[in-house]
């Protein structure tokens, strides 16, 4: 009998090995260690043994019946894990074919751009402040030092609803509003959209947006605003980028300058968007004007401070190379969509 | 400004580059707006003496001339022209040369005969009769005797030029001229000026008193008026130099008087006129406001009818100039004018400017007198005028002058601190350097204790205080002194508004729903409010119009959306674009009163505009209740009547009695007039009260710790009995175990009675203290039936 048993043990071994498919693996264990199996069989035949064989014979019966129990698990094991690599084999898709995604919109580039622009500034500690697009002509041009028939209104063509309202031509309206109401120290910009009867072409649109920043305080310098214009168009053009000044006038700040950021194109060797000049124009600031201060009742003998304002639709154009103005107005998907990733 | 370099350096040294040269303004505050170079068009063209002619052998209308080119050798040209002679000095284009028309000429050979160039007619050289006397003559043009042979017809054209464009902010009307120009130059190069000093013989007889008497009846428009008579004038072209002057800057040169006038005021920035003396009637100039009625011609043979508030210069009868702006036709300088006066005076800028306004009319004169000419130039311009009568023998100056004024200003005096100044600029400039700069810049500075004094002349009104003698010094000390300082103070965030962190939760939620944003005019063409059919008496048609539009088009502000939006959605679909979800954040104009009388509401509003296969009505309105839900509203959706939407697809969204946002189909007569050639959907929603909403942190409730029971509903109804009641009953019904009711389904057709409809919706109730039995589910449905009954729907068997 323990011939049979070893035996047995020897075939069911060898029968395993061949075993591919739980079926097969399911009819082997039936047939050796089913009720009816052949390990029963042979267990019945222990009767026939002497009583000293018996305990001999039935602990080498367990052995076997645990040892092709574990190599049947084993070989299920096995089995299912040959099955499982064979369906994952058969499951493989073509990883190039495109991703299912939901369609999502997407921000006007012109707001892309404010977006930063705010980020930048409210880190720096400037509070965002709005003001009215119809203004009065004491907000957008008395108070900022322009007073009737002087020549600067010529500088713009304004908008006009009637004689004292009108459609603010920049964002420096606000500046008033908001040095009437908060006094000193004072750090906010207000963004927002302005007016100015300019033809519609390539370059110009009725409509456009400023980022006007104003800063008020004790002992406030030009040397403060170069620093605050640094920190953003590095911000903006990136850690090389250099800042220039020159001179210019705007009524309401004094000395006034034309700020110029080194070309982000070709690191000032000098190109077709610097016009070889290697600067590009991105704003005007100056330093408020004493008449804009004491119009506001702060005493320009104690405090100082500058203002700038940011041409948001022209930094938007140059910033993503966008050859015509209109674009930004006109609003068809396929451009819309191109800032949407 | 336009200005001649070679204008320029008439007053001072210019021995740096052009490049350097534009560099320095443009850091000193003038832009180079443009840069032309007269000489680039012409090359290796000279002028050449003939010096023997003879036929060609083989070719009849040929000849062949030997030039002097102020060569040692002569050069031999074969030329095909019959106006040239043995001793004429023409244009001579030699081998390799340029010519303005573009043509490169060279050297080759005309029936075997060598030429090394060509000789050149006036049209060959781009010129007209006016640029060079006999340029429009046919053939070889034949030059005055005034120039050696070799000279560049560069030099002799006044081609050896440079044109600088240089832009002049609106604070610096002095440097509206090539002297204010110069002395800036000057400043920057670190170069003397030489500013010319008028001398001039007096020999016209009489007294200026003798000639013309003149009364300024309005000085409050007129501060200045300064005259003097001129006899015996000789017409005559103007010298060359002058000529070349006059065209450099872009006008036209006419005759000596009148060039003289002209060329004064490039000169020095003071308009001048000269008047035909025979022509003033009573030898009368009145210096006065128009009266009523009154005309004038101007120079340019244009009537203009005239308005009480414009200043005129008139004579005992009527207008004959316009003053400042353009001189009248009747006392225009003619060939045979004898005697004239001369003019130049200081109008009031505003004045000027409206004139030149109202009659339409912006010439060389008008823009500087409205951007301020300066009181004591107008001296100094006549006397300029004067000495070059007498340099160009013009005519005979008559004794006396004529200077009618209130006062004239003496130098202001302005006494500065310069630490302040150093303290403005975040600089530490010493003293002597600010008061050197000051004085190199023609504002004559001293020190004193410490204090800085500076004597300002009229010419520079525009400086005013300390923060204006800053910016004189700063930009000639240089601006790439500045070193930029980190912003000081606190550290702090800066702050949003209220208004523009709602609109960015409202723009995150939007385009998460794949809705992208548009950005259009604030202004519209009134007409689109017809194309929505709104009625005579819908608010919406109160729209503010613009005084001076740019057109019809952009003529009102909107009082909506929803035209500007359609606009879009009828470009994307003309341009084949197969769908659309977009939206605007952007604000409408609400008068409190038309006529405006104070500022109107600025109101801010969101539109959403959607075409495409995947919309439908309720696509729309998921975005609107995707809005709403944004500030935790929810509203009641009722039908709603607007003209511009299919009458049974479009809702309005009321919260109180107040109607938040209208949506919808477009009507198909609404996109035909707007050109959308597809079903669309728009939404309007206003946003003041929503921004109102505060929003609350949300505060967790603990998950469900008992099971749920779901149960179906199929009802039959009315198909007018709006889902939203139904749900609303349901709810009421059910209390609280209700969790979530939601509709699955809604029938028409097969097997529903006509007028009916069939609506299934599904149910979770749950309680939060107990797992519900089917007792308890069923008795919360069999409310819920009663209630539907209620109202009229009864169970689907």
């Amino acid at each position: 009998m323990k011939a049979a048993l070893e035996a047995m043990r020897e075939s069911v071994r060898q029968q395993l090995d061949s075993v591919s498919d739980l079926k097969n693996l399911e009819a082997l264990r039936v047939k050796y260690l089913g009720k009816k199996g052949e390990l029963t069989g042979i267990l019945k035949q222990m009767g026939k043994l002497s009583p000293e064989e018996r305990p001999l014979i039935g602990q080498l019966a367990n052995e076997v019946r645990s040892q092709l129990d574990a190599w049947m698990g084993e070989t299920e094991q096995k089995v299912k894990e040959q099955l499982q690599a064979a369906r994952l084999q058969a499951e493989t898709v073509d990883i190039s074919m495109p991703g299912k995604k939901k369609p999502t919109g997407g921000l006007h580039p012109l707001n892309q751009t404010l977006e930063d622009f705010i980020d930048i500034f409210q880190s720096m500690g400037f509070d965002v402040v709005d003001g009215p697009e119809v203004e009065t002509d004491y907000y957008n041009f008395q108070a900022l030092n322009v007073p009737q028939d002087h020549p600067a209104r010529d500088m713009q063509d304004t908008f006009f609803l009637n004689e004292n309202l009108l459609l603010r031509s920049q964002t420096s309206a606000a500046q008033i509003r908001v040095m009437e109401h908060r006094k000193p120290p004072i750090r906010i910009i207000c963004p927002g959209r302005v007016f100015r009867a300019d033809e519609v072409d390539a370059t110009h649109s009725p409509v456009f947006h400023q980022v006007e920043g104003l800063v008020v305080d004790k002992g406030i310098s030009i040397c403060d605003l170069k620093g605050v214009l640094e920190q953003f168009a590095r911000e903006i053009y990136g850690p090389e980028t250099k800042v220039r000044f020159r001179p210019s006038f705007f009524p309401f700040t004094e000395p006034s300058v034309e700020v110029d950021v080194s070309c982000p194109e070709c690191g000032q060797k000098g190109c077709r968007v610097c016009k070889g000049t290697g600067w590009i124009e991105i704003l005007g600031a100056g330093m408020v004007h004493p008449n804009v201060l004491s119009g506001c009742g702060i005493d320009p003998e104690v405090y100082s401070g500058f203002a700038f304002g940011i041409g948001l639709d022209r930094l938007t154009t140059t910033r993503h190379k966008i050859s015509d103005i209109r674009l930004l107005f006109e609003n068809d998907l396929r451009f819309l969509k191109q800032f949407q990733k | 400004m336009k200005v001649s370099l070679n204008w320029l350096r008439r007053y001072l040294d210019i021995t740096v580059p052009l490049q350097e040269l534009c560099d320095k303004m443009v850091m000193s505050g003038f832009e180079v707006d443009g840069l032309e170079d007269l000489s680039a068009t012409m090359r290796n063209v000279v002028a050449g003496r003939i010096i023997k002619l003879e036929k060609h052998p083989d070719a009849d209308k040929l000849q062949i001339c030997q030039l002097d080119v102020g060569k040692e050798e002569p050069v031999q040209i074969v030329t095909g022209a019959d106006n040239v002679f043995e001793g004429a000095l023409v244009p001579v284009a030699l081998h390799d040369s340029l010519l303005p028309t573009g043509t490169h000429i060279k050297k080759g050979k005309l029936r075997g005969i060598a030429s090394n160039g060509m000789l050149c007619s006036g049209e060959e050289l781009c010129l007209k009769e006016a640029d060079y006397p006999g340029a429009e003559v046919y053939g070889i043009l034949i030059l005055k005797e005034d120039c050696p042979c070799g000279t560049d017809m560069r030099e002799i054209l006044g081609l050896n030029d440079i044109i600088i464009d240089f832009s002049v902010t609106a604070n610096r009307p002095d440097c509206q001229s090539v002297l204010g120009i110069a002395r800036e130059v000057a400043v920057a190069l670190k170069t003397p000026l030489r500013l010319p000093e008028p001398k001039y013989a007096v020999k016209g007889s009489g007294q200026i008193g003798d000639y013309i008497s003149v009364e300024v009846r309005d000085m409050d428009l007129c501060p200045r008026y300064y005259g003097r008579v001129v006899k015996n004038v000789r017409i005559a072209p103007s010298p060359d130099w002058m000529q070349q002057c006059i065209k450099a800057a872009g006008m036209r040169p006419i005759n000596n008087i009148v060039d003289i006038t002209n060329f004064v005021m490039l000169e020095t920035g003071q308009p001048m006129h000269a008047f035909n003396l025979s022509k003033v009637a009573g030898h009368q100039i009145i210096v006065r406001r128009a009266a009523p009625g009154e005309k004038i011609t101007t120079l340019d043979g244009k009537n203009h009818p005239l308005k009480p508030e414009m200043l005129v210069i008139a004579d005992a009868d009527r207008p004959s100039c316009l003053a400042g702006v353009m001189g009248g036709l009747e006392s225009e300088i003619t060939e045979d004018t004898t005697d004239i006066f001369f003019e130049a005076a200081k109008f009031r800028r505003d004045s000027i400017r409206r004139t030149s306004r109202t009659v339409g009319m912006r010439t060389e004169s008008s823009a500087r007198f409205e951007k301020g000419v300066d009181i004591t130039t107008v001296e100094y311009a006549m006397e300029r005028a004067l000495q070059l009568i007498d340099e160009l023998d013009a005519g005979d100056i008559v004794p006396g002058v004529v200077d009618l004024n209130n006062g004239l200003p003496t130098p202001r005096k302005l006494t500065v601190e310069p630490a302040k100044i150093n303290k403005l600029l975040g600089l530490q400039i010493p003293a002597e350097t600010m008061a050197e700069i000051l004085n190199r810049l023609d504002l004559p500075a001293t020190l004193e204790n410490g204090a800085l004094t500076c004597l300002i002349p009229s010419r520079r009104d525009d400086i005013e205080g300390r923060a204006d003698l800053a910016e004189e010094v700063m930009r000639v000390y240089g601006y790439h002194h500045i070193v930029g300082t980190p912003i000081k103070g606190e550290i702090v965030r800066g702050s949003q508004t209220p208004q523009r962190q709602a609109e960015s939760l409202l723009k995150s939620r939007l385009t998460a729903q794949g809705v992208s944003e548009i950005t259009t005019y604030s202004f519209i063409n009134p007409k689109a409010l017809d194309l929505l059919g709104l009625p005579e008496d819908d608010p919406r048609r109160s729209a503010v119009p613009l005084l001076n539009p740019l057109s019809e088009e952009y003529s009102v502000l909107r009082t909506q959306l929803v035209t500007s939006m359609l606009t879009v959605l009828a470009t994307n679909c003309n341009r084949k674009n197969p769908s659309a979800r977009l939206f605007e954040l952007s604000k409408r104009f609400e008068p409190k009163s038309l006529p405006l009388t104070e500022q109107p509401l600025e109101l801010p509003v969101l539109s959403i505009g959607l075409y495409g296969a995947e919309e439908d009505f309720f696509t729309l309105k998921g975005l609107v209740e995707e809005v709403f839900a944004a500030f935790g509203a929810e509203p009641d959706y009722l039908r709603s009547a607007e003209p511009f939407l299919h009458p049974g697809r479009q809702a309005k969204a009321v919260i109180g009695d107040e109607a938040l946002a209208v949506f919808g189909e477009l009507h198909p007569k609404t996109a035909e007039k707007f050109g959308i050639g597809t079903k669309a959907y728009v939404a309007e929603i206003q946003l003041s009260r929503l921004y109102q909403t505060s929003r609350e942190l949300v505060i967790y409730k603990p998950l469900p710790k008992f099971p749920a029971v779901e149960r179906d509903l199929a009802l039959l109804c009315d198909q007018e009995l709006p889902v939203q009641t139904m749900e609303k009953a349901i709810k009421k019904a059910c209390g609280k175990l209700l969790e979530k009711v939601e509709l699955f389904d809604v029938y028409q057709g097969q097997q529903i009675a006509e007028g009916k409809k069939s609506v299934a919706f599904s149910l979770l109730l749950r309680s939060p203290d107990k797992t519900l039995t089917d007792q308890d589910a069923d008795s919360a449905m069999n409310k819920v039936l009663k209630a539907m009954e209620e109202l009229g729907a009864s169970i689907r068997s």
